[in-house]
């Protein structure tokens, strides 16, 4: 793929076409310079581009794919640095009974704006699954909310594509996204790609030694190992949450760890696959003391497990058997918390004896949609976990820089929202970037990216915040905020006002 | 009451006392403002400079000795975009819009079925340029050919080639910088010639638009800005701009220089000029500026081919007042 793009970057983006005649190029600049002895930088004189965006994952390739496909700004020069192997990324394919164990729930306004940059089409559809319903209880109380589209009817002004009215989300795997951002960017064509490259330092340009030469002494210099040297109008970071980007900026990210781990896997769950077929689906979420556990749905039997817990916890599941970490996963949706406390003790010496044992004790919901359908394997090599945390960057913006996405925030994932408030930073810089070009602004200073921070600051505060709280709120056993939160999930419930607007902001409705 | 363009005007003292009347009531807005100073070469109603030394400017007649000072003071925090000139920057992508709204509404680029498949690119001339705000950014759309700006300001200027240099987007080829004033400017035609917060700086503001006018192609456009004459604009450019928060050196407002839509109305009613635009714009806060365009004008027609005439009057003003104002503007055209 990157030889695609790369050819067809080539008319456009000729210095930059391929590796090989970047080192050449490079040669033959070094070798100038030390026949002409000039006294600035004894470094090669670097490529320009209107935007070099650090990071090929979800939000950098939406933003690349969003540029080019724009007709305002589709004739911008723009390079994309990525440490990974993209070809690898591209090329990803599975076997359509197993699924990675990294999924994100994209919302309407998400997969809309995917659509309209035309890469949805490139997503393997078959691998994407719509929920309509979501069930979310408190594992203390029991109080619980459901979001059931059909009966809570809103949509979500715009957040249609075709027929898919009334979805809560669109759950799919991160691989799928990104193969199929490249497919279309492969298709526009355009982008200098660096990839498996990375950066090495970021510094300031020089100024030209004569009179009227350009002056880039603020045009940040994008140095990649190799040799590479890419100097741009506007560097983007979304280059994840240790962002070297925001660093070079000097910009501070601001936050806290949870303490607490991701623990991720991929479930088959009981029936078979062709029972599922025409069924609208149910997300489940169970807040337990040590954190939230969430179960959402995958084409045909499948599912896909986030369950947020101590660091010694995850430790332990990940260490299980099979048998035993499917036995803990059924527990987590179905048994009191003190059981729950007895199985990741070191006195429980069977999960899966013990879960059947206590399920036998303990007495299930009339509502047979109130619990998800119980898991009865876990797809080999799926266990992971990753360690949670809460970051909110000072600014997203500077002079010549912008962050989008997890370099900007990172979210605890109990909403859901991480990829999410990465595809609304960058259809915000999208169009600020449009209007500036559109009214020759200089796209790269800091007055141009002013509405991005104006817009989108606010917004991922405020969902920073209450993702935040509500972690927190959860996270006791007893005392009086027990109490508080279940009159908190009951009485959202009963709701109906307050339930459509939190709807509407998982729907991505209201500017998340 | 309209003044006329060379009528010699102004009871000064008349205006005063109606300004303090309006103290009181700052909300007030427009009423019926003040005579204006739209007048012939003699005479002179600025009170000079008190300790800028005036600027020699050879047979540079519309040039202010004392505007020119002032604008010097603002030249090294001209690109600060949270500056003097913030308002500038703020502006500047409505007059994109506004010059875009002209543009699309002469007959010669809507109603030509036969034009051909893509518009030839345009040559700008940008007068008082200023630090190139203005002439920057048109030198970026992939529409233009070229720009040309010119002052009478060395000083600015300096300002403005240095910030050029800092995108090498701006080559020399596309963006040229002249110091010269209108008088001293070697005859040429341009697309479009904008005149954007400059009317209200220089002597004799009839004969400078004379002379600009003869700058445009036929079927081109002469595009101007500046302050209306209102109750509003003279609280916020004069007493809370240059008195109370003092982002701009006191002086760099006259306000009784500023120009009232209907006097620019008069002035071109009847010459080879044909159209008029209209353009309200307001301040939300600090930090952002809306804008409306709210219809060209005919007014008077020529056989002889002149250009076309637009002109954006600003009235400073907050969003709820700006809204309002553009609706009762609209019923009463
Ligand atoms: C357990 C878990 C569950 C989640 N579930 C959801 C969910 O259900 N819904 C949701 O919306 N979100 C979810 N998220 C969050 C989501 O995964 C992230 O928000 C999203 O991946 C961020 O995308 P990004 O493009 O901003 O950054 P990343 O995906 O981190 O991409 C950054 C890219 O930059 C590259 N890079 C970094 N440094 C360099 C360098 N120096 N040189 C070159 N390249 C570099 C990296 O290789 C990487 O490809 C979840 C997160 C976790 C941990
Ligand atoms: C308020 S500034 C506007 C600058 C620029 N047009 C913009 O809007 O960004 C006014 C400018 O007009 C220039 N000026 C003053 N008198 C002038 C004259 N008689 N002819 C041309 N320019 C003049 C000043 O030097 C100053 O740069």
């Amino acid at each position: 793929m990157e030889s695609i793009i790369r050819r067809r970057a080539a008319a456009y983006v000729c210095r930059s076409c391929t590796r090989q005649s970047q080192r050449k190029l490079l040669q033959q600049q070094q070798q100038q310079q030390r026949q002409q002895r000039t006294y600035s930088s004894a470094a090669p004189r670097p490529d320009i581009y209107d935007v070099v965006c650090v990071g090929g994952g979800p939000a950098g390739l939406s933003l690349l794919a969003a540029l080019r496909s724009n007709p305002v700004t589709s004739h911008l020069r723009i390079a994309l640095v990525e440490a990974q192997d993209l070809s690898k990324t591209k090329s990803w394919a599975l076997p359509p009974t197993q699924f990675s164990n990294r999924c994100s729930s994209l919302t309407p306004s998400s997969a809309l704006f995917l659509d309209k940059m035309g890469a949805w089409a490139h997503l393997d559809r078959a691998r994407v699954q719509p929920y309509h319903e979501m069930q979310v209880w408190d594992g203390v109380t029991d109080a619980r909310i459901e979001f059931d589209w059909a009966r809570d009817a809103i949509t979500p002004a715009g957040a249609r594509i075709g027929t898919h009215q009334q979805i809560i989300a669109y759950m799919t795997e991160n691989l799928n996204l990104t193969s199929g951002l490249l497919k279309r960017l492969d298709q526009l064509g355009g982008v200098a790609v660096f990839d498996s490259a990375k950066v090495e330092h970021i510094s300031f340009g020089a100024e030209s030694e004569t009179e009227d030469g350009p002056d880039l002494r603020e045009w940040p210099v994008v140095h990649l190992a190799g040799g590479a040297q890419l100097s741009a109008r506007l560097l983007v970071g979304a280059d994840g949450a240790n962002s070297p980007v925001r660093a070079f900026a000097g910009i501070e990210a601001r936050g806290w760890d949870y303490g607490r781990h991701g623990v991720v896997a991929t479930l088959e769950l009981e029936g078979h696959a062709d029972s599922w077929e025409n069924q609208t689906k149910v997300a489940y979420q169970r807040f337990l003391p040590t954190g939230p556990v969430a179960m959402l749905p995958m084409p045909g039997n499948h599912a896909t497990l986030v369950w947020s817990t101590t660091p010694e916890n995850a430790a332990l599941l990940k260490s299980l058997s099979p048998t035993d970490f499917i036995a803990m996963v059924n527990a987590a949706f179905r048994l009191s918390v003190t059981d729950l406390a007895f199985m990741h003790s070191p006195a429980c010496t069977s999960q899966a004896d013990e879960y059947a044992w206590r399920l036998g004790h303990t007495s299930s919901p009339s509502n047979h949609k109130a619990l998800p359908q119980p898991a009865t394997a876990v797809q080999p090599g799926t266990v992971a976990s990753f360690p949670l945390k809460m970051r909110h960057a000072d600014t997203y913006i500077g002079e010549r820089v912008a962050l989008v996405g997890d370099a900007a925030h990172t979210i605890h994932p109990l909403a859901g929202q991480g990829l999410n408030q990465g595809q609304g930073d960058v259809q915000s810089l999208v169009r600020t970037i449009e209007f500036a070009v559109g009214h020759g602004q200089d796209l790269g200073v800091r007055m141009s990216l002013e509405p991005y921070l104006a817009e989108r600051y606010a917004a991922n505060h405020v969902l920073l915040g209450v993702c935040d709280k509500i972690h927190k709120l959860y996270s006791v056993e007893n005392g009086p905020l027990v109490g508080v939160r279940s009159l908190g999930l009951s009485a959202v419930n009963g709701l109906g006002g307050l339930k459509r607007f939190i709807m509407g902001r998982a729907a991505g409705g209201v500017g998340v | 009451m309209r003044p006329s363009l060379r009528q010699t005007p102004t009871l000064l003292r008349r205006a005063a006392a109606a300004r303090n009347a309006c103290l009181a009531t700052t909300t007030t807005i427009e009423a019926s403002a003040p005579a204006t100073r739209w007048q012939s070469s003699s005479s002179n109603n600025t009170t000079p400079p008190h300790n800028t030394p005036p600027q020699p400017h050879p047979n540079s007649s519309s040039v202010n000795a004392a505007e020119i000072s002032h604008f010097n003071a603002l030249a090294a925090t001209w690109w600060d975009a949270h500056g003097s000139s913030r308002a500038l920057h703020l502006m500047n992508p409505l007059r994109h819009d506004f010059i875009n709204a002209c543009r699309s509404s002469s007959p010669t680029s809507s109603s030509t079925t036969t034009a051909p498949p893509s518009d030839p690119k345009l040559r700008y001339l940008d007068i008082g340029c200023g630090g190139g705000i203005f002439a920057e950014s048109a030198t970026r759309l992939p529409t233009t050919l070229s720009v040309t700006a010119v002052d009478p300001s060395t000083t600015i200027l300096a300002v403005a080639r240095a910030h050029a240099r800092k995108d090498p987007a701006l080559t020399p080829q596309k963006l040229q910088y002249i110091n010269a004033s209108i008088e001293t400017l070697p005859q040429d035609q341009f697309d479009v010639v904008s005149l954007f917060e400059v009317i209200e700086h220089v002597d004799q503001p009839a004969d400078f638009l004379d002379r600009a006018e003869a700058f445009v192609k036929p079927g081109g456009w002469l595009v101007l800005s500046t302050i209306a004459r209102t109750w509003t604009s003279w609280f916020t450019t004069n007493l809370v701009a240059e008195d109370i928060v003092g982002i701009v050196p006191k002086g760099t407002h006259d306000w009784y220089k500023y120009i009232n839509e209907h006097e620019m109305r008069a002035h071109f009613e009847g010459r080879s000029v044909r159209r008029l635009g209209i353009t309200f714009l307001g301040f939300s806060g600090w930090c952002r500026c809306i804008g409306m365009v709210l219809g060209l004008y005919d007014i008077g027609r020529n056989s002889n081919g002149g250009c076309w005439m637009a002109f954006i009057t600003h009235y400073y003003q907050s969003t709820k007042a700006y809204t309002y104002r553009a609706a009762r503007y609209a019923t009463l055209t």
